[in-house]
């Protein structure tokens, strides 16, 4: 089996900045990404066949992280694109799939950036077509310049419904409504302690004078109610929410649109941080379940790093601070940075880790996640997309004895599917917590199984050396 | 439905036109483009019908994790189209349930 000295999964902020520095220490990095390019969703490129990018109109991000890019690339990081990262064996053993084949190895060390997506959030109609989640119309937009649809509504909470009515409005989209969960009275609270972050709230700004320039009503304390249409989306309904987020009855608003884009937050990817046997703790400001971790970027099994949103969700800024991070541990202990030479770099790395931490807390503050956008869903939502379970089905088995999510996935078929409950889980505890009173962590989270994607059996047929 | 033009860039900032064949019919694709990105900017919003109640199913996250906008493409089922690149003359089928794999078990 072939060894490395380094392999870091996922080619987003975290994983490039954690190449670039462990590569410029002279560390052979090999660098995995299941998609065709580098950049992950935030730093998303466009294809090399396009022409004429215009970085203005995509926004700062997409030209930052061509430059980044440009160095891992420039540093001679062996690159492994189209290919998952389906299973971790004995610690630090990884195993990837092309479409044809599979090979196995041997990380030395090892640091997982595997990013977040969306929270998914079951309501009435959120199955239909035209239903998507904000980080997917991202993705068309910034990625593919194209536009999810023609007449969309957005709802959800935080910074990035702005930015998402920012290239929905720069491509010709009608924008319906922008429905933000918060009710963003507390603003003026944080204001003073903003004011070490201008850069982040001029950008704020910019956006917010576009969406009123273009007259699209920003709903605060609103949220979706359901999504209308029989085979597609054709409306959506949108309704009140208390400061938990939960809907009130009575004041409800249609909205003719073909698309409806939602976007509650983050939650982080750990099934491979998991099969890697790491331990997780429950934090709900970020996100829910997430690694344990000492400062150096180490998880409780020693060698194996994790670093970005894949470890909590707190933004571009802190995953390439914190894959700086363990850039310079994994170069550290490789004996190529050493002394005094790493510790300052070290904390300088952790003084900034700490300024924008007082960031952090403020957008806590003002975009805290409400729970009770979990009683959106009624006994017949869909709650696990892939195996079709509905939110009845297990409640049924909820209150025939089953508090974890892996009793109700035995029970129900539940998280059984192609996503490995990826959609469903977080629902699916509260759901329980609801039922029987018990604390969200305690009603866990789903054992991932290798391979964590879908692999081609074909492709593990044939195993590269 | 009809959304008019949903790509946003003219064509010639794009990749080479390709064909792809989509239930048998052709589509305009760019070269680059993943599946999904084309087959939604083409109007196709729903790329399956799921195996229980047979309803209709598309692109919802967009990065390769909810395994909703799976299709058969060259008669293989469930590849997920938002992680797939697009390819001239790719056969893409609209795909029902779990697929047909084209063997009798």
């Amino acid at each position: 089996m072939r060894s490395v000295e380094c392999v870091i999964v996922g080619g987003g902020p975290a994983g490039l900045a954690a190449a670039r520095t462990a590569a410029r220490h002279g560390v052979r990095v090999l660098l995995v990404d299941e998609n065709p390019g580098l950049g992950g969703q935030y730093y998303r490129q466009m294809p090399a066949t396009f022409r004429a990018p215009d970085h203005a109109k995509l926004g700062t991000e997409s030209l930052e992280g061509r430059r980044l890019i440009d160095e891992v690339q420039a540093l001679g990081v062996e690159l492994r694109l189209d290919s998952v990262v389906w299973g971790i064996f004995d610690q630090r053993i990884v195993a990837l799939a092309t479409r044809d084949e599979t090979q196995r190895i041997e990380a030395q060390t090892l640091i997982l950036a595997p990013g977040a997506y969306d929270r998914p959030v079951p309501f009435p109609g959120w199955t239909l077509p035209g239903v998507i989640t904000a980080g997917g119309a991202q993705n068309l937009m910034k990625g593919y310049r194209i536009l999810p649809g023609r007449r969309v509504l957005i709802a959800g909470s935080g910074p990035l419904l702005l930015v998402v009515a920012h290239h929905l409005l720069s491509g010709g989209a009608h924008v319906a409504a922008i429905c933000e969960a918060a009710s963003m009275r507390q603003l003026w609270r944080y204001a003073h302690r903003l004011l070490p972050h201008l850069n982040f709230v001029q950008q704020g700004y910019r956006y917010r004078r576009e969406i009123k320039d273009a007259s699209v009503p920003f709903m605060t304390g609103h949220v979706i109610r359901r999504a209308v249409g029989r085979s597609e989306v054709t409306g959506a309904v949108v309704t009140h929410c208390d400061d938990q987020w939960r809907p009130v009855g009575g004041t409800e608003l249609h909205f003719d649109v073909d698309t409806v884009v939602v976007g509650y937050g983050f939650v982080s990817s750990l099934e491979l941080s998991r099969l890697a046997g790491c331990e997780h703790r429950y934090e709900p400001g970020l996100g829910g379940y997430v690694p344990v971790r000492n400062r150096e970027m180490e998880s409780t099994v020693p060698g194996v790093f994790i670093v970005g949103d894949g470890a909590g969700v707190a933004g571009s800024a802190v995953a390439l601070e914190e894959g700086h991070m363990a850039g310079l541990t994994v170069a550290n202990r490789l004996g190529r940075l050493l002394g005094r030479d790493h510790s300052r770099e070290a904390s300088r790395a952790r003084g900034r880790l700490l300024h924008l931490a007082g960031f952090r807390r403020v957008m806590d503050g003002l975009y805290r996640f409400g729970p009770g956008l979990y009683t959106l869903a009624n006994e017949q939502t869909t709650l696990c997309r892939c195996e079709e379970v509905t939110v009845a089905e297990a409640l049924e088995a909820v209150r025939d004895g089953a508090g974890h999510v892996n009793e109700v996935k035995a029970w129900t078929r539940v998280g059984m599917g192609r996503c490995q409950g990826r959609m469903c889980g977080p629902a699916l505890a509260h759901l329980i917590a609801g039922a029987t009173g018990k604390a969200v962590a305690d009603a866990g989270i789903f054992t991932p199984r290798p391979p964590v994607k879908p692999v081609a059996l074909a492709a593990l047929a044939r195993e590269a050396s | 439905m009809t959304y008019g033009e949903l790509r946003m860039t003219p064509t010639s900032e794009r990749g080479r036109a390709l064909s792809i064949l989509v239930d048998g019919e052709a589509v305009i694709a760019y070269e680059g483009e993943s599946l999904a990105a084309a087959l939604l900017a083409s109007g196709r919003r729903f790329t399956r019908w799921t195996a229980k109640s047979g309803e209709a199913r598309g692109y919802f996250c967009g990065m390769g994790v909810c395994q909703d906008c799976l299709v058969t493409v060259d008669g293989l089922p469930n590849v997920r189209a938002c992680m797939a690149t697009v390819k001239d003359r790719l056969r893409v089928e609209t795909q029902r349930g779990l697929g047909d794999w084209g063997v009798t078990p």
